[in-house]
């Protein structure tokens, strides 16, 4: 990689490192250790196919769909009907009150399948459109509609009452 | 937000939740961009160089180990061969990712100020005796050994405290250590200390040890002379400060590396399953030593290790004596080597005695030593030495050590040790 190629790439990477590893921390359920190996590949695929990445409409979009289908393929590889996480994640700097909800979150979000938890993470953590959540997942709309409603409704049994009062926009 | 359908309000309290469950985790940013980039080149060059081996073993022997308590290897060889087998071996299991050597030197110099560089010598992550770099660097100043180790220890472990901390004074003479917890859960140990205890040659040796929570051990060794012993000086000091070396072991990439060693393969049917050993307490040897030497003895000093080794400095009126036990269980396997020659007692215990010339750098220092082997599979071993001098490094301060043979086989097969079995 020629140098200014390779700062432009060093630059976005240190931008989108901490979304990138939140969403990652989502998406394994509070794995940390599993978030930052998702991180660090997709930083690596990013860092192979730089030239084409960096002229996209939307780099971090591209980030964000490369880290999600990192995922799902190494979610993929696991034995099927393994949770997904069975610790209880590590949560540095959490208050009190919050912290409880947090891990009450992050073990909802465990119980998801893999799939319907990507959906959740793509469609209210990171803003994406159901048609967007599509495209990454390369699944049809209405695949990622039903998916959704299915993670609503078990996050909602699971969640209800700790989200009620939960009332910030 | 690109859609159209109406949110209900338990998706905008979820959405919510989730921005902050996600701000509850912090990247360390650096190392994942650090890490990230080694993969993608990685996989950009994807052919393999071959390992450099051979050489660098030599060089590299004593990074990581070196620092371990040299009173340790003193007293007890048996042990410290033991440790050192700890790498895996040829039956190995593969690791996903695999840095050869030559990958851990481009790195190396990556993260080496402006410089050049010399026998440079590497060995990759699947490597049997571990991952390792080599190099001479001068930054202009006169050229000097550094040297890196990566090894895999068990978080919480005896082992792991022993890297975190510095050692005793007595016995290891050194000019500076510190030992920290970074905010990651990590230790780091900086130290600046000699490559010759008894000073003989002013080779300093600096190094900085990082393990962090999940037993990544990364090591960083630098010296004032371009080979680690028999080179002449060619600086003051070696070229890294202590925040440089801090920096180079901190380096997000190092974890990966260890992250890359092959794990030691499950133990094969043949392998009869041993049970975890207990470990004594080096305060209850210390103890124990000091209850059951003379009472006429003045006891100037005490230390040890947190586990199986104490000693004690005494003082009869006519100079100084250091006395040092270990106390070990598992140690049963060498027995037939160590205890050749020596006596086995009706009760089963065996037992050699040794008087020799001290191993380390003072004149005319002589070592006594009792070694006993409780009879029983769990290998019960007390050994006890005693020197002509307060400090081994130092030259004799007296003719014999102010234990008799017969003291210090008394105080071997005391019956006070098996309490702390």
């Amino acid at each position: 990689m020629r140098q200014g190629r390779a700062d432009e790439y060093a630059e976005f990477a240190v931008a989108r490192a901490g979304h990138l590893y939140r969403s990652a921390c989502l998406l394994t359920a509070g794995d940390t250790h599993l978030a930052e190996d998702l991180v660090q590949e997709t930083f690596g695929r990013l860092y192979v196919r730089w030239g084409r990445v960096s002229r996209a409409e939307n780099p971090a979009a591209y980030a964000q769909t490369v880290l999600t289908r990192a995922f799902l393929a190494h979610q993929r590889r696991r034995s099927s009907g393994e949770r997904a996480t069975d610790v209880f994640p590590d949560l540095p700097g959490a208050g009190d009150g919050d912290a409880s909800l947090r891990l009450t979150l992050l073990d909802a979000l465990a119980r998801l399948p893999a799939k319907d938890r990507a959906v959740v993470v793509l469609r209210y953590w990171d803003d994406r459109s159901v048609e967007q959540t599509a495209d990454v997942l390369g699944v049809s709309s209405a695949a990622v509609r039903t998916r959704c409603s299915r993670a609503l409704g078990r996050l909602r049994d699971l969640l209800g009452e700790d989200l009620s009062e939960y009332a910030r926009p | 937000m690109l859609e159209n359908d109406r949110r209900d309000p338990f998706e905008d309290r979820l959405g919510a939740a989730l921005r902050d469950a996600g701000d509850g985790f912090e990247a360390d940013r650096a190392a994942l961009v650090t890490a990230g980039r080694v993969r993608g080149r990685r996989a950009l060059l994807r052919r393999r160089t071959a390992v450099v081996g051979g050489v660098a073993g030599v060089a590299l022997a004593g990074v990581g180990g070196a620092l371990v308590l040299p009173a340790d290897d003193q007293a007890a060889p048996a042990r410290s061969t033991a440790a050192s087998a700890g790498t895996p071996n040829g039956e190995a299991t593969a690791a996903a990712a695999v840095f050869t050597g030559d990958d851990l030197l481009r790195e190396l110099k990556g993260l080496l100020p402006r410089g050049t560089y010399g026998e440079e010598s590497g060995r990759g992550s699947d490597h049997q005796l571990g991952p390792a770099a080599h190099l001479v660097y001068d930054d202009g100043a006169g050229a000097a050994a550094i040297g890196m180790g990566f090894a895999r220890v068990e978080p919480g472990s005896a082992q792991a405290r022993q890297l975190a901390a510095c050692p005793d004074h007595n016995g290891t003479p050194y000019a500076d250590c510190t030992s920290d917890r970074l905010p990651d859960g990590s230790t780091l140990r900086l130290y600046q200390g000699y490559e010759y205890p008894d000073l003989r040659v002013d080779t300093k040796l600096w190094t900085a040890d990082l393990v962090t929570a999940e037993g990544q051990h990364v090591s960083v060794s630098e010296w004032n002379s371009p080979a680690e012993k028999g080179a002449p000086v060619s600086r003051d000091e070696p070229p890294l400060s202590t925040e440089r070396l801090r920096t180079l072991v901190t380096a997000g990439v190092w974890r990966e590396v260890v992250d890359a060693i092959p794990k030691k393969p499950k133990p094969s049917r043949s392998t009869a399953p041993r049970p975890e050993l207990p470990e004594v307490s080096g305060e209850s040897v210390g103890d124990t030593l000091a209850a059951l030497l003379p009472g006429k003895l003045d006891v100037v000093a005490r230390g040890g290790q947190e586990f199986e080794y104490a000693y004690v400095i005494v003082d009869d009126g006519k100079g100084r004596s250091l006395v040092q036990v270990n106390v070990q269980y598992g140690m049963a396997d060498g027995a037939g080597q160590v205890y050749a020659g020596g006596e086995i007692l009706p009760d089963g215990t065996r037992l050699v005695t040794r008087q020799e010339p001290g191993e380390k750098a003072g004149s005319g220092v002589v070592m006594w030593t009792v070694d006993t082997l409780r009879p029983g599979p769990e290998g019960f071993r007390v050994v006890i030495s005693a020197f002509n001098t307060g400090d081994q490094n130092k030259d004799a301060t007296r003719d014999a050590p102010v234990l008799s043979m017969e003291q210090l086989r008394g105080i071997a097969l005391s019956e006070q040790w098996d309490a702390l079995r």
